[in-house]
Order: structure tokens, then sequence, then C-alpha cells
């Protein structure tokens, strides 16, 4: 390791930790696992002059039955979340996604907050937030908000985290007990960060689709939840669907872009058959948690 | 899988080593994290060194500020190439050829590329030199980047001095009459084009270098590289230091593939920073460094016409190339060993080329795993395309075409003598192994259901253990000694760079001295020991090292036989040594370890036959042949998947004949890694570059390396033809890199057939460029970003040297310049594939046409007679006998005090001869 100098703190609770940030004036980055920052810090594209371990929070870490939900801890290791009993059996699209993240190496250190928080636009956990209508709560010495991770997400690694703040969770609202599970990704090699990717999850009940959340990634510059879609396939009896028709529309829900490894025409050609055939697939069989 | 054919042994002992698949020596050390690697060196009072390097492509440095950083606490030292230059140094190419552009080890006036470096920055640690680096300020003058191969035919040359873009050149620009006419008047004219992505050589241990001045002019270096005698040669010859002044050691090494055949542009300024500042100093490079920075590799472009009669049998063929050198190749280079094989192994009567290297301003050209891959990539391609077109078998075409034993021996359309090839019987047993029907079959029935199954071929051969053919390619040195204690050790000069060199070496010690093999140990990595060897380059060391390896222990055998023989009252021939124990025939009670021979051979010199040199040592220099060829056909299976464009690699069968295979386990640990980065190269990875210069992957999440996923189980079968070398074999470590791109890229042409031909290959196959296919449309929008990138037609490329010189102004001048005697000296330049070769001719004419001359050059005189002079143009021909016998036709055209033209040089094809009156 050769990064620039920093200061390194490890608060033990997150008053302290959140005192720290504040007192550092924008300096300071936190550190979970490290697993995208310790290569940035050693290549010198990341150099904060304060680096907030947040290891040592126990309120930080877990996974916990809340009212209405789920609640993982943020510095939760994405090994331990895979291996966790309470997601599995209630998160059940989480624990897909998670699977795809980095590698087993990687997922021993790196944690669900860690990933949440960066915003990477092409990475698993983000849109698996906003496609299950998670909530990320967020504090800071000014006090403590909850944020849908909908409107967490402005851009590439750019969310509306302002320096002095700490995501101290992810909650996840319930979904019942049978509902559908729709996971999707192209990546060129296991662990990648996707080319296209979608996530989510619907109910049926009483033979109508009763409540669905879905989100592209790697399909824009943030996950993109696919509104229309959400909103079209509300209240609607599986076998009525237009399936082709509605993946044009959950394209048109995307801004996909081009970048050395696709171009933003193959995101959306790829993406349009990648609904079609994902939520088929969850239909047809019945795919469930 | 594998069948073996065991060369008899010339040895003694009945254990066999050669052909056994025993773990490596290497193994456990290197699993186990005990590997030494140039990092892992730590030197009492070492300091680290960091780089300051240019952000821009291309620009005139206005002002260096390092005041600042030089107060930094932990700062030791700051060097621009002013103060550097206090240390001068001569940057060779890997022919040990001076550069043709001056290149320093930091940037002067210009810099070239994004990354080249401009200052360097001593320090306690590598984070401070780092810190010190961020406050250094330099000024540009910015100048237009030239970036692509386009870019640089139609730009002003970078590189002050020189007339265009154009680093090397070769071949003629238009094709004769008659290979024109057989072009034209064939039953069929087919043309491929490949554009090359640029590749990053990626190897896992990045460049490093530690630098210790240990007296005025003693020097050592640990430094990961591939021969570090080669090193010390390089070194020595750059700083004009004596050899002996200068000492390499690497003993690990995690990977060149070509990168570190020679040190480049840092490690040259840490050798000349530790002479000058007299500490040990450090430079590890960091991933981001060796993706953005270190020399990179493959940029190219081709196109290549092949006509074919009506029974698919080739007639003629013509080819341009161009590669993109980026600003300093390690050798300005066009690549003539393109079209050198490109048809060695097919019968092709007629092929002609153009070959050139551009200058640009990116990241340097340096060799890479099969340099010039390109042949075989666009000739199998090609065979397959035309297979379509005429309606005949892939396999068939090649049956009809290639080179097969009853056909030799034979020469190529090059010149190329080709007498011991076997890619037609690689093929065979390759089709042997595959039920083609069966798999014909069953891609039917999988399209019927909308999936899309390839299988592809391909056949080659490769040039390998290259020795005198160029002035640092030499035989390599086995010096074998059985110690007192009856342990075999061995100095090698070759070098590992993960080959597993201990570990082959060893086999053929233990097989032809008769010991077990655990009780060899081969040492190697350290130019102080063992003689000078070029090391790991060009598929040479298991051919030449193993033959060298071989001879040595067959010597020190015969000696204990002797030594044997005359203790114990017996004749030599009695004499054998099986597993460490010295037998006489016939008198087992007799038979001693080989530990109490060697004891007496060291201890007891009254034992000792007369005249017998106490000890038991010897040493062989293995000169081969100037190149010993290996052969292979390959073939993989594919599903593409058409929604998505992904490709699944099902199946891959690997039939080469690498002659004797000293252990198929190392063996097939090459073609796999070959093949790992074929496939990297065929699907996944890219160096690109934007259009200011910049390198925009600059870590492992954009730059895609194949992993273990992408890499499918291979399957091998080894043919075992001996080769005409000590021990019969052929190299194998850069195969699988050249076969692998056609084999792969075949499969998928295959799969995707029902939906059109690739018509233009441009690399890597992305999901994106597969659906271009698929959907015969632009998806991934390569089409209109680069509508440009055909080669340029040869009459569009820049004119160059064949442009008359400058008119004198009064054309009385001119007559009577014209009319000047052309005898006397003359200084001319001819341009070589390795390189520019300075040369006095020394031309005496008869007053009736006849001309008769002399060249001289640094390697010795040759006289020449039968040229003839007409009006001004004096064509001659020069037979000569180094670097092999050829002979040189050239035809220069003398127009005052100038000289220009170019000389035909056979399989070389032609190059350019500049000069002017001495």
């Amino acid at each position: 390791m050769k990064p620039a100098p920093f200061d390194y703190v490890r608060p033990a609770s997150i008053d302290e930790a959140c005192t720290i940030l504040s007192e550092a004036g924008g300096g300071a980055t936190v550190i979970a696992g490290g697993q995208t920052l310790v290569p940035l810090l050693n290549l010198r594209m990341s150099q904060p002059f304060v680096l907030v371990d947040i290891g040592a929070i126990p309120e930080l870490r877990g996974v916990d039955r809340v009212v209405g939900g789920i609640r993982v801890g943020p510095m939760t290791r994405q090994a331990d979340a895979l291996e966790d009993q309470l997601l599995a059996q209630h998160l059940p699209a989480f624990v897909r996604a998670l699977s795809h993240v980095g590698h087993h190496q990687t997922r021993n250190r790196g944690t669900i907050g860690g990933s949440v928080a960066l915003g990477e636009p092409a990475a698993e956990m983000p849109a698996t937030a906003v496609a299950l209508g998670a909530e990320i709560e967020i504090a800071s010495i000014r006090g403590t908000r909850r944020v849908p991770a909908e409107a967490f997400y402005l851009g590439p690694y750019m969310t509306v985290l302002e320096p002095d703040e700490l995501v101290t969770g992810i909650i996840y609202p319930d979904w019942p007990q049978g509902h559908l599970v729709v996971f999707q990704e192209l990546a060129q090699r296991p662990g990648d960060f996707a080319l296209v990717g979608m996530v989510g999850a619907l109910v049926i009940e009483g033979g109508l689709i009763q409540r669905v959340g879905l989100s592209w990634f790697g399909m824009g510059p943030t996950p993109m939840k696919m509104r229309r879609v959400e909103a079209e396939l509300q209240g609607k009896a599986p076998d009525a669907l237009d399936l082709k028709s509605l993946s044009r529309l959950a394209v048109s829900d995307a801004a996909p872009f081009d970048d050395h490894h696709a171009s933003a025409e193959y995101r959306r050609t790829v993406g349009g058959r990648m609904f079609t055939r994902s939520i088929g697939d969850a239909l047809a069989l019945g795919e469930v948690a | 899988m594998s069948e073996q054919t065991l060369i008899p042994s010339a040895g003694s002992g009945a254990a066999r080593w050669i052909g056994k698949r025993v773990e490596r020596k290497e193994d456990a050390r290197l699993l186990t994290g005990r590997g030494q690697y140039t990092d892992d060196v730590v030197l009492p009072g070492m300091l680290h060194v960091a780089f300051a390097r240019s952000t821009i492509a291309h620009g005139r440095i206005t002002r260096v500020e390092t005041s600042v950083a030089a107060e930094l606490p932990g700062v030791h030292a700051i060097y621009t190439a002013r103060e550097l230059a206090a240390q001068p140094i001569t940057m060779m190419s890997f022919f040990f050829t001076p550069s043709e552009v001056p290149i320093t080890p930091l940037a002067g006036e210009l810099v070239q590329y994004v990354g080249d470096p401009v200052v360097m920055v001593i320090a306690e640690t590598r984070a401070i030199a780092e810190d010190a680096v961020s406050l250094i300020e330099i000024d540009y003058e910015e100048l237009s980047p030239v970036v692509t191969i386009a870019d640089a035919m139609a730009a002003a040359p970078i590189h002050p001095g020189t007339e265009t873009n154009v680093a090397s050149e070769i071949g003629d620009e238009e094709p004769e009459e008659d290979l024109a006419q057989a072009l034209q008047g064939a039953h069929c004219l087919l043309t491929q084009e490949v554009v090359h992505q640029r590749i990053s050589q990626a190897p896992m241990e990045n460049r490093a270098i530690l630098a210790t001045r240990e007296g005025p002019e003693e020097l050592t270096l640990y430094i990961t590289c591939q021969s570090p005698h080669n090193i010390a040669r390089w070194v020595s010859l750059a700083l004009g230091l004596p050899q002996t002044a200068i000492r390499v050691i690497a003993k690990d090494v995690g990977g060149s593939f070509g990168l570190k055949n020679t040190p480049w542009k840092e490690e040259c300024a840490v050798i000349c920073a530790a002479m000058l500042f007299g500490r040990p100093l450090k430079w590890t490079e960091d991933r981001y460094e060796a993706l953005t920075a270190s020399n990179q590799c493959r940029e190219a472009q081709m196109r290549l016409s092949a006509a074919l009669d009506a029974n698919g049998r080739l007639v003629a063929s013509h080819a341009v190339y161009d590669c993109n050198n980026g600003a300093y190749p390690q050798g300005a280079d066009n690549n003539i060993a393109v079209h050198m094989f490109l048809w060695a192994a097919y019968k092709m009567p007629a092929y002609a080329f153009l070959s050139r290297g551009w200058y640009t301003n990116t990241n340097g050209l340096a060799a890479y795993r099969g340099p010039w891959a390109m042949e075989s990539l666009i000739r199998e391609t090609l065979l397959d395309k035309a297979a379509r077109r005429l309606g005949i078998d892939p396999v068939e075409i090649r049956r009809r075409n290639l080179v097969y034993l009853k056909d030799q021996p034979a020469v190529s359309c090059m010149g190329i003598p080709v007498d011991d090839i076997t890619p037609g019987e690689c093929l065979e047993k390759l089709v042997a192994h595959f039920d083609f029907a069966a798999f014909r079959k069953e891609q039917a029935q999988a399209r019927e259901q909308s999936r899309y199954l390839g299988v592809g071929i391909a056949a080659y051969i490769e040039p390998t253990g290259s020795a005198g053919s160029m002035v640092t390619m030499t035989g390599e040195l086995a010096q074998v000694r059985i110690e007192p204690t009856g342990r075999v050790t061995a100095m090698m000069s070759t070098h590992s760079q993960g080959h597993g060199t201990a570990t082959t070496m060893a086999q053929c010690i233990a097989d032809r001295l008769g010991v077990a093999y655990d009780d060899v140990t081969v040492f190697e990595g350290d130019s102080s020991r063992g003689g000078f060897g070029p090391g790991a380059a060009g598929s040479r060391q298991g051919v030449i090292g193993g033959g060298a390896a071989i001879r040595a222990s067959e010597m020190l055998a015969d000696k204990v036989r002797v030594l044997a023989a005359h203790l114990f009252n017996a004749s030599p021939e009695s004499v054998s040594i099986e597993d460490g124990i010295v037998h006489i025939a016939g008198a087992p009670e007799m038979s001693r370890p080989l530990g109490e021979i060697a004891n007496i051979a060291y201890a007891e010199p009254d034992r000792l036959p007369p005249g017998f040199e106490a000890g038991l040592e010897a040493q062989f220099r293995y000169q081969p042949p100037p190149m010993t060829l290996t052969s292979a056909a390959h073939l993989c299976v594919v599903e593409v998947d058409t929604d998505t464009g992904f490709v699944k690699i099902l199946r891959w069968i690997s039939s080469e004949d690498c002659g004797t295979v000293i252990n198929p386990g190392v063996v097939e640990g090459q073609i796999s890694g070959g093949l790992a980065q074929a496939i990297g190269m065929v699907l996944l990875e890219e160096m690109p570059y934007d259009a200011r210069g910049n390198p925009t992957a600059a870590t492992f999440k954009d730059y895609l390396l194949p992993a273990i996923s992408d890499v499918p189980v291979f399957e091998f079968i080894h043919a075992n033809t001996p080769s005409k070398t000590i021990g019969g074999m052929r190299g194998v470590g850069e195969g699988g890199a050249i076969i692998g791109p056609p084999t792969l890229v075949n499969a998928i042409a295959d799969a995707l057939s029902p939906f059109g031909e690739i018509e233009k290959l441009v690399l890597p196959l992305t999901p994106a460029r597969i659906l271009d296919i698929v959907e015969q449309r632009d998806v991934s929008g390569f089409g209109a970003s680069h509508s440009e990138m055909a080669t340029a037609p040869v009459a569009d490329a820049v004119q160059e040297p064949e442009a008359p010189p400058p008119m004198p102004e009064n054309s009385q001048e001119q007559s009577a310049a014209e009319a000047r005697s052309i005898d006397g000296d003359w200084n001319m330049v001819l341009k070589t594939p390795m390189g520019p070769q300075p040369m006095v001719v020394t031309f005496a004419t008869d007053g009736a046409g006849g001309v008769s001359g002399m060249f001289s050059s640094a390697e010795g005189s040759q006289a020449f007679d039968g040229g003839r002079l007409d009006a001004g143009r004096v064509r001659f021909d020069l037979k000569v006998e180094k670097p092999m016998k050829i002979t040189l036709k050239y035809d220069l055209l003398i127009e005052g005090d100038i000289v220009s033209g170019k000389c035909k040089m056979g399989m070389f094809g032609s190059a350019k001869v500049t000069g002017q009156r001495a």
C-alpha cells in the first residue's frame, strides 16, 4: 500500500463516527470492507484526509427483523449475508443478486453497505435496494433521516449522502411469502459488473399481479427503476400480458450508455430480450421465494 | 489422451525422466508464497522511486517545477532528463541496435505518450515519493496527438528529424504485374481484413527493478526479466561498462511474454539514477502504471488477398500489413515474421506484401507471445471463408493446400526451407479424434431450436529455438556437476518465467545421467553464475537448454564410466548408472553409490586414471540449427447465444507436435497459458485509447483478462516427431497464443454462418460485435465510429524515401552532378527488419557500365562485382552468409551526392536504402 497520507480513526459508536465526519468537513472517507476503496487509495484515485473505519461499531453489523421489514446493517459482510437465514427466507431476490457480487474472496470482506453506498450503476446491490423498495437510513450529528433507495442515487458513484453523513442501515420492506423473484444479469465474466441486468420481485394474488418492484442495473447512470412497467403490471393477470410491448416500455425506462464493453444500442437490444425472458420465466415457472 | 513416443536413452539409467509428468520443483515454493520476486528483495539503505508522468499524449515541456516537492521530508533527490543525462545511456532494441529515434529514460523536450516519465523522485518510501510527485508541476505546450494508424498515415511526423511516421517498412508497394494478374485472373479471389486491438501484456508480476551501485563500475540489478544474462549484456552495452561490472539477479519471475526482453524507460531511469545517486533504488510498477505505461502489443491491421482455383488450391496472395509501434517501441518494427510464416506451411506459389510500422503518440510496442500471430489469424480465417465460398469442407481445403511430410523437403514462397513440419499430420490426428459427421448433425438439430453451435479448426507452424540467426539469439549453456555427495547440481543459462525450467532441465539431466530426479537441482536466474544465454524468448529454452542439458549430462556420464572402469578394473562400456548407483555389468558386488565414486573424483587424486581431470563436471554450449519448426492443429467447439452475443467454449482439442515432450504437464501448461491469452484476445481484452491519446482501461475493472471461468479444460494430443536437435524437442511456449485466435474465431464464424460472414474481423469479438453479425446491423456502434478504419490504400500512403531527393536549383549543376562518377565511398543505411544497418559502400566503375565494389560494416567487409550502372541507376547482387545464406539484390538511384533505393533480401522482402556520398 502506498496511499497518500491520511489519518485513520476507528470510532466505537455511530455518534463518534458522525462527529468525526462532521469535524472533517468533507475530507473524510468511510471505509467498510475496503474492496473498492483500498485499490483506489493505493492508486491514489482516492485521497481522503481522514479514513473512518466503521468496523468497530456493533450497531452497524447484522441482519434484523424490524416492523414491516428487514434491516441490514451496512457493515454486514456479503459472505455473512449470503448465509443469513432471515434473508434467505424473506428476501430471496436480495440473496440471488448478492451471489453475483464480486467473488468469494471479495465477499469475505466486502459489505452490503459498502456496495449500496458506493452507487456503482452496474452493480447488483443498489438496483436490488431500488427494486425492492428499500430505504436507506442515514445519520449525522444533524440527525437521522431515511431516504428511499430510488431517491438515494443521483449518478454514477453519486448519492444524496452528505459528506458528514453515514449510512446506518438499509431497511427492506417485507415481501409476502411466495412472491416471485426476478433476476438476470449479463456480465462478461462471473463477478464482473453487469453489461445489462435486472432484479426485482412480483406478488401474484387472486390471479392478479398485486405488487411489483423492478429495476435495471448497467442501464443508466443509476439503478433505473422500471416505473412505467410497474404501473402497467399492477393489477394485471399474468397470462394477459404482452411481454414484447412491455419490454419496449421497460427499455424506455432505462438510459443506457456507451462504454468500451458495450454500446447503448447493445444494452437496449439485449435488455429488451432479458426483460421478456426473465418476466416470462418468473411468471411461467412461478419461481418463488 | 497423450501418445508418448519415448526416444531411446543415450544415458545409462533404467528410470526414464524425459517424458514424465513429474511434479514441478518450483511449485511447493511458488504455491506457498515463498517465491522471491524482485519486489521481495530488500537491501539496506534502499530508497524508492516514483515517476511524474505526462498527462498528455503529445507536447513540448515548457516548465518543470520541483522545488516544493524537493522540500518534502523524506525526499532525497529529484531528477529530470537534464540531471539524469549525467549518466549517459544508449537505449537499444531487442536486437541490440540503437533506437532509430533518440530515446532517453526521462522525457526531455517532448512528451510522446500519456504516461511518458518526465521526472523521477527518490524518497524514503514509495508513498513519500508519490506524495512528492503530486507536488511537481509540469507545463506543456500541447501538440496534436497522433493516436491511430490512420492518424499516423495522415499526420506530420511525431519524431523531430524524421520525414514521416513510418517507423519501419519493408516490401513492395505494388504487387508485380504477374502476381496482380494471378490474383485477378483466378477462379476465386478472397480478401480477409483483420483489425487487431491493442493488448496489455499484463503479467502477474509487473515490471520491477532494484539497482545498486556497489563500486565505481560495479552494478547489481535485481530485475524481473526474461534473461539475467541478456539484461547484463544489454545494460553493459547501454552504459558502456564491461559486462563483468554488472550482475543481474532474477530468481522468480511472474510472466514476461516479451515485455521484459530489455529494460525500458523506467528501468533505465532507475539504473542511471542508481549510478549517480549511489544508494540502492527500487521501483515496482503498480497496476495502473502497468496497464497504461508499460509497453503494449499487437495493435495492427492487415488485409490479405488470396486467389484459389476451382479445386480450392491456392494460386497467389498479396497482403498489406500495418502496425502501431507507439512512440518508443522496443525496436522499430514492421513485423516481417508475419510474412515469412504466413504461407510457410502451405503450398502457395506466389506471395508479395507491404509491411509497415507506424509511430504514434501511444505506448511503445513490445513483443508478446507469438508477436507475428496475425499471420495465422488472418490466413486460417481466410481459408474458412474460402471453404464456405467454394463449398469445400474446412478440413478438406487445408488437406489440399498444407505441406505434408510426403511433400517435403520444400521451400516456401518466401524462401524458407521446410523439411520436417507436420501441420497436416497434426490435423489428421485431430480429425481422427473428433467426429465431424456427428457434430454437423448435432449442429443442424440445434439450429432448429435456435441454438447456434460452431466448430473451428486451424493449422500452423511456428519458428522456435532460434539461435545464430541474429545477434541476441545464441545457444544455451549447461554446466552440470556431480557434487562430492553424489547430488547433482546444474547451472543453466535458461530462465524460468514460471515455465518450470528447473523441472524440465532436471528431467533431462536425471534421464541422461541415470540419477533420481529429486537428486538434481538446477540453478538459474543470476548472470554471475552460468554462461550467457538469451533466455526466455522465442520458444527456445526447452529446445536449446534441453539439448545442452542432455549433452552435458551424457558427457558427465561418460566421465563417471571412465572413472568407475578404472577403479573397478572394468571396461567403460560395462559401466552403467541407474538411479544414482554405479553398476559394473556382471559384477553386482561392485555396485557403488554415485556419491562414493564422486568423493574419490574430488578427494583422492591418486586413485584417478592418468590424465583424468579431478571432480565430476561437464559443460556444453548447444548451438542448434538456426530454427526448429513446431506444428499444430487445433479445434474448438462453441455455442453462440444469438440473443446476447455471448460465446461459450464447449470443447477445445490441441494436436501439437513439439517433438520430444520433456514433461507433458509443462508442455500442456504452456499451451494452456497461450490459449488463455488467445481467448482473452478474441473475446475480452482491449486497451483502448481515446481521441486525445488517453489509454482508457486503467484498472482490471476495465481491462478484462480471461478468468478461470472463461477458459475450458483443454484436451491434448502430442505427436512427438523428434526434431533434428539434441533430444529432439521443438519449442512450445508461444504456440497457443498464435493458433488459439483463429481456432476460436473460426468456430464463432461457423456458428454464425447462417446469419452471414464476419466481413471484417474486429477484435475483440465483444457480445455487441457478435450481434452486429447476427442482426446484420450496427449494434456495437463500431461501424459508426470507425468507418475509416480500413487499411489506407497503398497509393495514399505517405510518400517517403522513394520520393526523389530535393533537386538542385540549377539544372546545369544537376546534369553535372549526374555526370559525376559514382566512384568512391558512400555512407548508406539499410533498413532491415532488425533495425537500421549503417555501412560504407565503395563503388568502382569500369567506364563501360560495369560496377564492382566493397561493403564495409561493423560485421566485416565483403566485395561484389558484376554490377551495372545505367543512367544513375546501380544494380548489383551481394551474396552474404550472415545471418543466413542469402543473395541481396540492390537497386539504387544515385542523384548527385544522394543515394536511395531498395534491397531485395529473399524471404525478408525488400528494404529501403538511403545514404549520401562520404
